[in-house]
């Protein structure tokens, strides 16, 4: 599950039944304090993975090195099972809009993609996962399907893939495709990780907010998935009104048990 | 310029500044126009940096009310953010504050930002081991004039004119808030973390002094030279060494040398 600052105590007190924790890596990226201290105290009981926003992957500034360089020392601190970020842009001309904006689904974004995707990984030298985003429009420009442009990237870049399914169903009710044919579209071997959240409706739109408990159509997806990608290891995201860890530890038996039925149902 | 490279460009110009330029690179569709479609990118903007400085500035908050927004909307355009944390985002709000109407009018507004960014500043700062009390028993009475004091590195000084840390404290314990009261010359304050916790505490004029003179890396003897412009010579090591004891306990200090 997700480390948020509010359940430090709380799982240092309890040890939940947690396989592990995905950290927001720009959280830990800071000199001392609370921060790294609970950071290290949780590291020493449970394996981590990096999870970070601010890669901008995708934008046409250039690869930002000193962030590169952080991210690259908090992982020897971490030691993280995988470490990933999204597929996306977050800012050109030394702006950082701290929103995961979405990319034309092009060859030439593809191309400048992958060449950026081997750099890092060169860099940190270790495959990274690449998570598809949720997004409120298309562009004109784009000539192929999300999924086909996350699975050529991820082909030629030889990066892994984080699934994130609420992203999925969000995208597939906002651009009116299928949700299945996306989860049919990405290859197994590729994914990694697999996120599931909450979202919220503005008007004809979902908007992916993860302030809310997983909804039924996101579940239902969910198990979709378990039965084409297999035993994934599985993370429920909250980032805004973040409940007890009980609560969340409860959403998370919920996804074991769900995950479960449908292995049985696939086998 | 890359095609890529140009619908970015448009993008951020349309969250940033309202540009429609890259309304003709969208798909408008019966379920909602690429305008309204693009909208959904300008608001998250503002609302998701706004929600920011709310969290680390709930002072501020405090003392703007429904007028923070319109003050953050202002700072965004005005400093947009550029570090890959939204941590730093608020590093020049004091300064913003300070300089630019009407917010300038409220001096305690750049004050609280001022607090609150050191705040923040002490929370994550370095760590570094403090040494107790007793270690002043084990130094020889020949040993003092030399002696050279190394800080904590969380440790921030501020001048305030206002009472804001008193309202910082109430608003942080949910209590209502103190009256603003602003004094006629400014107070030192002193911010640093202890353990995990960041604390506050005024400082008077030859204790600010002093602190900063051990920051600068005065030697013990350079400090009792220094704090005769307060005290008498003869009751100067006793204020000297109250001030080395008080720092001791409230873990200031992370290494003392004799050489």
């Amino acid at each position: 599950m997700g480390l948020r600052p509010t359940h430090y105590d709380d799982i240092l007190a309890t040890r939940p039944a947690v396989d592990w924790f995905e950290i927001l890596s720009e959280n830990y990226m800071v000199d001392g304090g609370k921060p790294l201290h609970y950071l290290d105290r949780i590291r020493a009981e449970y394996p981590m993975v990096m999870h970070g926003v601010s890669l901008s992957i995708g934008s046409t500034a250039e690869l930002d090195l000193e962030y590169l360089r952080a991210l690259k020392r908090l992982a020897a601190r971490v030691e993280p099972e995988w470490i990933s970020d999204h597929l996306c842009w977050t800012g050109v001309g030394g702006h950082n809009l701290h929103d995961l904006l979405p990319l034309p689904y092009t060859d030439e974004a593809i191309a400048h993609v992958v060449e950026r995707v081997q750099r890092v990984q060169d860099f940190l030298g270790r495959r990274i996962l690449l998570e598809n985003v949720s997004s409120y429009v298309t562009y004109t420009e784009s000539d192929i399907p999300e999924w086909e442009f996350l699975t050529a990237i991820a082909a030629q870049a030889d990066c892994l893939v984080l699934l994130d399914v609420n992203n999925i169903f969000v995208s597939s009710r906002n651009h009116d495709f299928d949700a299945l044919e996306f989860l049919r579209g990405v290859p197994v071997d590729r994914v990694r990780q697999i996120h599931l959240a909450g979202h919220s409706r503005n008007g004809d739109l979902l908007i992916d907010t993860h302030d809310h408990p997983v909804p039924d159509p996101v579940w239902d997806l969910y198990a979709q998935a378990v039965g084409i990608f297999g035993n994934v290891p599985t993370m429920i995201e909250r980032d805004a009104d973040i409940p007890p860890l009980a609560e969340l530890l409860a959403e998370l038996e919920q996804a074991r048990a769900l995950a479960a039925d449908a292995l049985e149902a696939a086998a | 310029m890359s095609e890529l490279n140009r619908a970015q460009q448009e993008f951020q110009q349309h969250l940033m500044a309202g540009d429609s330029t890259v309304v003709k690179r969208i798909v408008g569709d019966a379920r909602a126009p690429a305008q309204e479609r693009l909208d959904v990118y300008y608001q998250a903007y503002r609302l998701r940096l706004i929600e920011v400085l709310e969290n680390d500035f709930a002072g501020l908050k405090a003392l703007l009310g429904d007028d923070f927004a319109v003050m953050v909307n202002g700072y965004l355009h005005a400093h947009p953010s550029q570090h890959p944390s939204v941590r730093w985002f608020g590093r020049r709000l004091q300064e913003f504050l300070a300089t630019v109407a009407p917010w300038c009018e409220r001096f305690e507004l750049a004050e609280m930002a001022a607090f609150e960014w050191a705040w923040g500043q002490a929370f994550d700062a370095a760590d570094a081991a403090v040494r107790e009390p007793d270690a002043l028993a084990r130094i020889s009475p020949d040993a003092w004039a030399d002696l050279q004091l190394e800080l904590h590195p969380s440790l921030r000084f501020l001048q305030l004119r206002t009472n804001v840390p008193m309202i910082f404290g109430a608003v942080a314990r949910d209590e209502s808030m103190p009256d603003l009261v602003t004094e006629t010359e400014p107070v030192d304050w002193l911010v640093w973390r202890r353990d995990l916790v960041v604390r506050w505490r005024s400082l008077t004029v030859d204790e600010a002094w002093a602190l900063q003179a051990i920051a600068d890396g005065a030697s013990f003897a350079q400090l009792c030279e220094g704090l005769c412009d307060w005290h008498d010579v003869a009751d100067v090591p006793i204020r000297a060494a109250s001030f080395l004891r008080g720092w001791l306990t409230d873990g200031l200090i992370t290494r003392i040398s004799t050489n």
